[in-house]
């Protein structure tokens, strides 16, 4: 009796194993179903639920005209975009189409994990791109990403706050002092209720333009770092005696600093002011910020404005993806189809291509608009961008950062900080 | 032959003669036995063992994730030991995880545990519902919640501010940002507290009949029967938790959104581990940084065994 029964649940239970294996090499094959033309590309990207919204609706365009494409996204804050980009690729499953940043376009490019873009299957037309932008995307003589938009660094304020608080708003040729003057005068005027300032510190982004106003770069054409510890030094001390004066906003404020919507002390109503790129106006921005905003471009104390034309972004395509030639399509009609362009608008800065920008600038309102009449103003002062940073950059950027977190919170010399900044930043480009 | 391979239940003694040829039994086929664990040694050998070593021989090269590694031989454990002072930052957080949260969660488990023994009809469901941190506490969602919780003019800040007490949020504070994760991890008392419970249950009513006889008050009582009979599952349970306290690795990626910081006050051996590796692209340091990982928790682990002779006590030895 026993053994009769053993046997039976063996048997049984083997039936649901096999049922199970059987179950599971289905579910793998299902995807492939032959003979039907229908192509499904994947298209991931960095930024908010506001640009989501529009790329959304763009994307519904380009399937109604390809409807044997179906586009899939998928998207994530800056520094989460990265770190899943990164784990996806090396696993194989990078999507098709992804965006990519100037910072890391050398590191990826040089590696073979992104495909050529001005010849082969992926080969896209860039005839009304500023040549100036593509060479943004160019490594080695290869085209790996092409940036639709182009956007510049800006400083944008609060400016009923600052009329309220009697701080002098920003003027043409304002300086470095002028700024921590009307900072002061707003965060006294609202008892540090609300600060002067974001603190801008720590983002290697805006030393990078403090920089250049000196004349200096980022890194020098052969891929070295292009400025001392010394430099740094001076940066941190500006920054750290507004942090002091309460000008701009504390240690606790900053160190969340993300790049994020949600953790931006301006949109919080922490900070009236802040620099930040003028890519990335939305119809809703304002709604976000809790308020309308003004933007000019940066202070200067040597005449020189320090600001480029960078190219906002980039559309890549994998070297691994199996649908080059419809991911090219796809990055095709995101830069060169005016209906698209109309759609995203400014959401990822001032379109690359000239015809595009003229058709989308006839149709802006609210604070599109005022994105891109900055971009028309600024536009003649604009030096063009450095080339690609080296491998590596995208660890200085984030090491810049953590290691400010050690002057905000006092737990070294500003000296000592940027010693230590340096040799990582060092090591970390030559790594 | 065919009973030394017997993995039954009953083990007969090999037979002098011959016997008759029967059936062989259920228990006595041994292809059927691995046909049956084969999903869990292929997921072992697949998804445990193998990738394993991929992450030794990975840990003496140069990888940096696409392309072929090169092999560099000891040069990333030099680096790690002689060249990193991050490494040494990272390890003495997660030290401190370890020492701060280990204790409080056993501490917290046994407590609850004792509680809940106590024969009640609404026992099941505080069973259940001192559990289901647990199952949630692992969850980015959770660390999330928890992130709300503690940040500036969230619950905690704000509670303590109507005391007057301004901490300005713990999270971007970096003397309070460890206290935060060990919290955490603590409130996911659920596990070891039902291996309490089950420990608890076994301890004979006896030896509690007998020692109220002789007046013992429940301190008295506590130290030594229940600690001393539960001593077991108390090491048990230290040996687990203390392992997963090293491992250690959602909550901080959270909580501080993947950085560690503020000034790296969070940032868990894991946790740089993966920054090394997944942002910086050096996965060959990463893999030497996880096999350092790995001796140092084999090690401990060792020490913790070596000390349970001092005090733990299994029953039935007695007369020692």
């Amino acid at each position: 009796m026993h053994r009769m029964r053993a046997g039976a649940a063996a048997r049984a239970a083997a039936a649901v194993l096999a049922a199970l294996l059987a179950a599971a090499a289905a579910g793998c094959g299902s995807d492939d179903k032959p003979g039907s033309q229908q192509v499904t590309i994947r298209f991931d990207w960095w930024g908010n639920a506001d640009r989501a919204e529009i790329t959304e609706k763009a994307i519904d365009l380009f399937e109604t005209k390809h409807p044997n494409i179906k586009v899939e996204t998928s998207f994530a804050e800056f520094n989460a975009y990265f770190q899943k980009l990164a784990t996806q690729i090396a696993g194989g499953g990078a999507p098709d189409v992804l965006q990519m940043d100037y910072r890391y376009v050398r590191e990826y490019g040089d590696r073979g994990v992104l495909a050529q873009l001005d010849s082969g299957p992926a080969k896209v037309d860039t005839s009304g791109v500023t040549p100036q932008l593509l060479s943004g995307g160019t490594v080695g003589g290869k085209l790996f990403g092409i940036p639709p938009t182009q956007n510049t660094q800006v400083f944008s304020y609060d400016f009923a706050q600052w009329e309220k608080s009697g701080a002098a708003p920003p003027k043409d040729g304002w300086t470095w002092t002028d700024l921590r003057n009307s900072a002061q005068k707003v965060s006294d005027s609202t008892q540090k209720q609300v600060r002067g300032l974001a603190d801008f510190g720590g983002i290697e982004d805006w030393f990078e333009v403090w920089l250049r106003q000196q004349g200096k770069t980022l890194y020098t054409d052969d891929g070295k770092i292009g400025y001392t510890a010394a430099d740094v030094a001076a940066w941190w001390q500006l920054t750290d005696g507004l942090r002091r004066s309460g000008a701009c906003t504390p240690a606790e404020l900053t160190t969340k600093m993300d790049g994020s919507q949600a953790n931006d002390p301006v949109t919080q109503k922490k900070a009236s002011a802040g620099f930040g790129y003028d890519s990335g106006f939305t119809a809703k921005s304002w709604e976000i910020a809790g308020r309308e905003l003004k933007l000019h471009p940066f202070p200067s104390d040597t005449g020189k404005l320090g600001q480029y034309a960078k190219p906002a972004m980039m559309f890549s395509i994998a070297q691994r993806s199996e649908h080059k030639a419809e991911g090219a399509l796809l990055i095709n009609f995101l830069i060169n189809d005016a209906e698209a362009g109309k759609i995203l608008g400014m959401s990822r800065g001032l379109p690359a291509n000239a015809q595009v920008r003229e058709a989308v600038g006839a149709t802006l309102s609210g604070p599109p608009a005022v994105g891109f009449q900055f971009e028309q103003t600024v536009g003649p002062k604009l030096e063009p961008a450095p080339p690609p940073p080296p491998k590596g950059a995208g660890t200085v950027k984030s090491t810049f950062q953590r290691i400010y977190d050690d002057v905000i919170f006092q737990r070294t010399s500003i000296q000592a900080a940027a010693d230590k900044f340096l040799a990582e930043a060092q090591k970390a480009i030559s790594a | 032959m065919t009973t030394t391979r017997t993995i039954g239940r009953r083990r007969t003694t090999p037979p002098a003669e011959p016997v008759p040829r029967r059936r062989p039994r259920y228990g006595e086929r041994p292809g059927l036995a691995y046909l049956f664990l084969s999903p869990w040694v292929l997921g072992a050998l697949l998804l445990t063992v193998g990738p394993m070593a991929a992450s030794l021989y990975l840990s003496f090269t140069d990888y940096d994730l696409f392309t072929t590694p090169d092999w560099i031989g000891l040069a990333n454990y030099r680096a790690l030991f002689g060249d990193d002072p991050r490494f040494f930052a990272a390890v003495w957080v997660t030290v401190k995880y370890v020492l701060l949260s280990t204790p409080l969660k056993l501490v917290a488990a046994l407590a609850v545990a004792m509680l809940l023994n106590r024969v009640s009809r609404t026992q099941g469901f505080y069973r259940s519902a001192f559990y289901a941190p647990s199952l949630l506490g692992a969850s980015v969602a959770v660390a999330l919640v928890w992130r709300v919780i503690f940040d500036e003019r969230g619950v905690v800040d704000e509670s303590l501010s109507v005391l007057g007490v301004h901490t300005g949020g713990w999270v971007s504070n970096p003397r309070y940002s460890l206290l935060v994760l060990v919290a955490l991890a603590v409130w996911q008392f659920g596990a070891p507290m039902v291996i309490f419970l089950a420990g608890l249950k076994q301890i004979p009513q006896e030896y509690y009949d007998a020692s109220a006889v002789d007046g013992a008050g429940p301190w008295r009582t506590f130290r030594s029967i229940t600690l001393p009979m539960l001593s077991p599952v108390i090491f048990f349970n230290l040996v687990l938790e203390t392992i997963h306290a090293f491992q250690a690795f959602t909550g901080a990626f959270v909580v501080s959104g993947g950085r560690g910081g503020p000034v790296d006050s969070t940032l868990f051996y894991t946790l740089y581990l993966y920054q090394k590796g997944f942002t910086e692209f050096r996965m060959g340091y990463a893999s030497a940084m996880a096999w350092v990982l790995v001796i140092v928790v084999a090690i401990i682990t060792a020490v913790l065994f070596r000390t349970a002779r001092l005090w733990v006590f299994y029953a039935g030895e007695e007369s020692r």
